[in-house]
Order: C-alpha cells, then sequence, then structure tokens
C-alpha cells in the first residue's frame, strides 16, 4: 500500500529525509534491517550509526520481523473491555484510537458519525466553503493576527499555550518561520484529532490556510500519526480540494508518546532521535532546523476556523480564561462512549453521567490519560479546565476521559498507566528511563513506601512534561483507593 | 543573584555561575567542550523555588539560586541512586581521564547503597585497539555520542533502542572495530566513568 505522505521541500537539509524513509521501509518489509539503515545511511550521507539511532527509537519500527499475532489494541478501555491485563502481547500491541469501540482489533478505521454523542462548533456538518478564511483575509495579516490573540485562543494539544502569544513570539524572530501542524495524537485514549480529520477535514484545512495567511511560513509540514491512515486519507482528499492550494508536505511518524512532546517531534523530522530537547531555546525561537517554529495541535486549528467564523461569538463559550470549545473522548464503562464537544470549565460530573456509566461498584475517572491521575466519585464536581484538576495529577490535557469501576478496577488501571510510562519513555534521561520501571515495579509489588520518594524524583528531576507528568496515575490511584494495592 | 545566600555575577548558565562561584556541584552530562545535552539531571538546583536543571537554565532572570536547599539535595541523590543502580562492573576500573566525576558526584551526595536494584547493560566491547566499551559502568549520558556527533561529526557511535534498552552502540549494531570509528578518543575524553576504557 502507498503510504499517504507529501515529502519535505528539496532545499531542506538531507535528513529530514530518513523519517520518511525508514517508515517506508517499515511499511514495506515489516522491520528495518541493519543492511537497509547501511544503505540509506550511504545514499543520505548520514553515518550509520545516527540512521540506526533513529530507526530503534520509535514503538512502531521493528529491527527484527514480527510474525504471527493479530494487533488486539493495548489501550485501557480495550484492555478493560476484555479482562485480560496480564496477558496482553506486548510486541503486536498498541492503541488502535477506537475506545468507543471495545475491544478493538486490527487496524484503524474512519472515525463513525453516530459516535459524537454532542457536537458544537467543531464538529458539527464540515464546512464547504472558505467564508472564514476570506474574514480573516479581509481583516489583514496583523489586524487577524490580533484577533487570535484577542479570542483568548488556547492550544488543544494539552498544554493549553495562548495562539497568539506563541505566534507573535515566532513573527518576532523575523526570520522564515516553519509551522509544524500535529496530527501525531498518539495518547490512547484520544482520539479528537481523528474525529476531526475524519468528520470534517476542510474545517482543519481552512484552519490551516488561516495560520499560513497570517505567518507567511516558508513550510508548512502536517506531522501524521503513522498508523491512523484513514485520517491522513481523509485530510489528503480536503487539501487536494482546497482553494486556494497549500503547499503543504505530510510526513508519517513512527510512533511513541514522547512525540506529543514538540522538540522531540521536531527531532523526528531532522531525522534524528526523537527525544527532547533542552530549553531555552523554545521552538518559537529555534525549532525545526533553527527556525522559528510554531506546532499547533489539529483541534486548535479547528477552533482558528470557528473563531473567524464568529469572532464576537467564540468568546461566549467556554470560560474567560479558556474560550471555546474542547472535544473530550469518552470511554470505558459507559454506555455511550465516544466525542463529546463541551464548553470548557463544564462540571466533569455532568460529563460522565451524560455518557451512562455502568459501573458495578462506585464511578472513578482516569482524567489525562498516563499524564493525569485518577478522580474518586465524591472528586467530579469539578470544571474542565486547563491545570490540574486534583493535586494528584488528574487533569484535562488532551480531553481524554476513561469511566472505571472502583475499586474494581483501580489496581489493573494505574499498573496499566505505570507500564505505559515506562515502556513509552523515550530513555533520554536518567529519572524518567530509569525511575518509570521501578515505579511500576514497586507498584506492582505493593511495596508503596518507596513510592512517594521515587514519585518526587521523577516528577521534579526529568528533562520533559511525560516524565514530570508520569507519576500521576500512581499517586492519585495510591491516595483514593490505597486499600487496592496492600 | 542570590547563589546559596550570597551576591554572585550572573554568568551564562546557573551551572556556569554556580562553578564560577567555586561551588561543587555535579554535572555529569555536561562538558565544557560539548553543547548543554540535559539527560543525567544531576545539576538539578532550585531556581526561586523551583527545581531545574543547572546547565540548561539562563542565569539571568533568576533572583535567587540553591545548591544546597533540602530539597534539591533531596533530588539530586534520588537521580545518583537511580544512576548508580545503572552500574553493576566492578567499582575502581580505571577510565578515562574524566572518569572521577561521577565517582566525585556519588562521594558529595552519599547514594543510598542498594536503594534501587541493579539494571544495567552487560555487553562489552574489546575489539578496538585504543579502548574498550562497558555498558555494565554506562549511565548514558550521552557525553561519548554527542563527542562523537557534534565535536568530531565523525558520528561512529549513537544510542540505539528506547526507555531502558537504550544502548550505546556503534554502527547498525556492529563493533567498534567494525564501525567507522577513527579511534580519535574523544569519545574516552568525554566519559564520567569508566565505560569507556583506554587500554593500558
Amino acid at each position: 500500500m502507498a503510504a499517504m505522505a507529501r515529502p519535505l521541500p528539496p532545499d531542506f537539509p538531507i535528513r529530514s529525509q530518513l523519517l520518511a524513509r525508514l517508515y517506508d521501509e517499515q511499511r514495506r518489509a515489516g522491520w528495518i534491517a541493519p543492511g537497509f539503515a547501511d544503505a540509506i545511511a550511504r545514499e543520505l550521507r548520514l553515518p550509520v550509526a545516527e540512521v540506526w539511532e533513529a530507526a530503534t527509537s520509535y514503538a512502531d519500527f521493528r529491527s527484527a520481523p514480527l510474525i504471527g499475532d493479530e494487533v488486539r489494541c493495548a489501550g485501557l478501555s480495550c484492555q478493560l473491555a476484555r479482562g485480560a491485563f496480564a496477558e496482553m502481547p506486548s510486541e503486536a500491541s498498541h492503541c488502535l484510537f477506537r475506545c468507543y469501540d471495545a475491544p478493538a482489533t486490527g487496524g484503524e478505521e474512519p472515525f463513525p458519525a453516530p459516535m459524537v454523542r454532542q457536537a458544537g462548533p467543531l464538529l458539527a456538518p464540515d464546512i464547504t466553503n472558505t467564508d472564514r478564511l476570506n474574514a480573516a483575509r479581509r481583516l489583514g495579516r496583523d489586524a487577524a493576527l490580533n484577533a487570535v490573540a484577542e479570542s483568548g485562543l488556547r492550544g488543544r494539544g494539552g498544554a493549553y499555550f495562548p495562539v497568539g502569544t506563541k505566534w507573535r513570539a515566532a513573527l518576532e524572530e523575523r526570520r522564515p518561520i516553519a509551522l509544524v501542524v500535529n496530527a501525531e495524537e498518539g495518547e490512547p485514549g484520544v482520539f479528537k484529532d481523528r474525529a476531526l480529520l475524519s468528520l470534517a477535514p476542510r474545517r482543519v484545512v481552512e484552519g490551516i490556510a488561516i495560520a499560513a495567511f497570517i505567518l507567511e511560513p516558508a513550510v508548512i509540514v502536517v506531522f501524521a500519526n503513522g498508523q491512523a491512515d484513514p485520517a491522513v486519507r481523509s485530510l489528503e482528499e480536503a487539501l487536494d480540494i482546497a482553494e486556494p492550494q497549500l503547499d503543504v508536505a505530510i510526513v508519517r511518524g513512527g510512533g511513541g508518546y514522547v512525540l506529543g512532546e514538540e522538540s522531540a517531534l521536531l527531532n523526528a523530522l531532522e531525522g534524528r532521535r526523537p527525544v527532547p530537547r533542552t530549553k531555552p531555546p523554545y521552538p518559537v525561537q529555534s525549532g525545526l532546523f533553527g527556525m522559528p517554529t510554531v506546532v499547533n495541535n489539529i483541534e486548535t486549528f479547528a477552533n482558528l476556523s470557528v473563531h473567524f467564523g464568529d469572532v464576537p461569538g467564540f468568546r461566549t463559550r467556554g470560560t474567560p480564561e479558556t474560550p471555546g470549545t474542547k472535544i473530550l473522548s469518552v470511554s470505558g464503562r459507559v454506555r455511550l462512549p465516544g466525542a463529546y464537544e463541551v464548553p470548557l470549565g463544564v462540571s466533569l460530573r455532568k460529563v460522565v453521567e451524560q455518557s451512562g456509566p455502568a459501573v458495578a461498584g462506585e464511578v472513578a475517572v482516569l482524567a489525562g490519560g498516563p499524564s493525569g491521575g485518577f478522580l474518586s466519585a465524591g472528586h467530579l464536581d469539578v470544571p474542565l479546565q486547563p491545570g490540574i484538576l486534583h493535586a494528584t495529577g488528574a487533569m484535562l490535557g488532551a480531553g481524554g476521559i476513561v469511566v472505571l469501576d472502583a475499586p474494581g478496577d483501580i489496581r489493573d488501571a494505574a499498573l496499566a498507566m505505570a507500564r505505559f510510562n515506562a515502556e513509552e519513555s523515550c530513555g533520554k534521561c536518567t529519572p524518567c528511563r530509569e525511575g518509570t520501571p521501578r515505579l511500576y515495579d514497586l507498584l506492582a509489588a505493593g511495596d508503596v513506601d518507596g513510592i512517594d520518594g521515587l514519585a518526587e524524583v521523577i516528577q521534579f528531576g526529568s528533562l520533559c512534561g511525560l516524565g514530570q507528568m508520569a507519576p500521576g496515575p500512581v499517586r492519585s490511584a495510591l491516595h483514593f483507593w490505597p486499600g487496592v494495592f496492600a | 543573584m542570590k547563589l546559596n545566600g550570597v551576591s554572585v555575577e550572573a554568568t551564562g548558565s546557573l551551572l556556569d555561575t554556580v562553578l564560577a562561584a567555586g561551588i561543587a556541584l555535579p554535572h555529569l552530562c555536561k562538558d565544557d567542550n560539548l553543547p548543554v545535552i540535559g539527560a543525567c539531571r544531576t545539576c538539578l538546583v532550585e531556581a526561586d523555588g523551583r527545581i531545574v536543571a543547572a546547565c540548561s537554565t539562563p542565569a539571568a532572570g533568576v533572583q535567587e539560586c540553591a545548591t544546597d536547599s533540602e530539597r534539591a539535595v533531596r533530588i539530586r541523590r534520588g537521580v545518583l541512586e537511580l544512576t548508580a543502580a545503572m552500574q553493576s562492573g566492578p567499582a575502581g576500573a580505571a577510565g578515562g581521564p574524566r572518569s572521577a566525576e561521577s565517582l566525585e558526584a556519588y562521594a558529595s551526595h552519599a547514594p543510598r547503597p542498594g536503594q534501587y536494584g541493579l539494571r544495567s547493560g552487560t555487553h562489552a566491547d574489546l575489539s578496538n585497539p585504543f579502548f574498550s566499551f562497558h555498558e555494565d559502568a554506562c549511565i548514558l549520558c550521552a557525553r561519548c555520542v554527542t563527542a562523537c556527533q557534534e565535536l568530531q561529526h565523525i558520528g561512529a557511535i549513537g544510542i540505539a533502542g528506547r526507555g531502558h534498552t537504550a544502548r550505546v552502540t556503534p554502527g547498525a549494531g556492529v563493533s567498534f572495530r567494525e564501525s567507522i570509528c577513527t579511534s580519535c578518543g574523544s569519545c574516552v575524553a568525554a566519559c564520567p566513568t569508566s565505560a569507556l576504557r583506554p587500554k593500558g
């Protein structure tokens, strides 16, 4: 099958071709042999050790052929539905991002429209013209930039950084800008970018066009999840019919939770080992090959289009600090899993009740996935907004909400998150690489006395946000249900 | 800025400022010759109430920096305990010119022995005529790799694998002798442990 991808500009450094070559080889052969690494190193004139670094640093790339097993989803909701945590074959398993369809097997599918349980402007029927881009154009670049800043729009990838502030910082560099569209979506339990790309791709493309009008980037790159073929195909179709045409490269990733860290994603695009960089400099100062680089999430681009469709109306949804809507990915022990587009600030309890929890004991929630934390039934009256929802770890993040049965599911779910963080550590920094496997071991052994000290080292010592937040699920589970780990 | 309560002039990074003031602070992945790596996390300090890596934090803008706060020392010790648990090899093996750096870090922070079970590689590569590589002493600080790739622009070694499977590896899984290594010695000179050892 031809990979859905579009090459980076030919005048980019040649090493930028490495990820695409490795990706194609993995798809073609099912693994990346040392001999292939040698050949590609000669062709791209890179040291073979650097090629091998990249070839061995992605979740989906294999250095030996994988025979046999059907791919079974390893996401939390599918493990719950299957009821077999211990039996998961780790080699052939990864999240299939169909948590509404648990337990999922096989591959990815286009997001089904009936799984939109609650739509707002983002998940409304897709747009058919470019009225909102035209509205931005009529304002002119400067006024459109001011409108973005005044909208209060914050990035929807999980960190909620103000979009206007990020863009101004890149523009202030007064050098050619790289615009990176983050369609990597690699957090198990989150499927909102796939929903947008499947159901509202023209909305997303219009948002990219608006950003391109304001930022005038020298290059636009979509970094697309390597497994998400249906979503990428839908995006390509929308790009093909976009008026005016956008010159966009599409690079497919090799998988790995660390790609949610934007500097690791930029290293991946540069053909380097995908590990986080130290900051400063921030990507807006020096990102892709040193260019001032704006990285925004698919849902952020869709919000840009929504904003320019109704500038005064944008702030009427959500909170004053975080206007607009957010797509929640709800799954687990519920009768109505799927995508819920809600105004930011809505009560978590309301969302949980809407989804129809079906539990034997008490309702519990995992909010924010492997970087978030658990909440007990008594702690659901919190507004869903950026920042932590509970001091022990729960947060909105990318909007993953898994409903659980407490106490029955808690031990398995906490161990699954701890194991995920250990397996997905990129390996660059010592606290995360060495600490997260031991955190799992301590929890599995019920040796809870040592956990506080180790969790502190991982949280405050790790280089990037993923390590810093890795203790959240463990700490929150121990806080609310200490008895289940004894 | 105030450093451990004393007024000093901020220079470069917090680590530069700390070392210029004559204060000892481990910095196992930061080498004067190399760019900031930020991997070892042994130079953590408390800056205006936040724990940060001194090597990658600009001193400008920091009001108060403490290398000796109870929290900073406690977390550094924890990091060094995890670091020490990567080393299962015999103590006292003779390394390169900077190999004492790890020993000094341990001596100053008294990591509790056996706090974490050992988790180290076991592979040894004796193929190069001038030096050998021993995984059981490697702490994956990436100084050797950075020296090879960014200082010498050779790229004979890299870090292959993710998470706790990460290993310093020449070529695509070949030995040092079979790789494009020129035996320049930069990796041996950069190593803060005895993982890369000159042959006597």
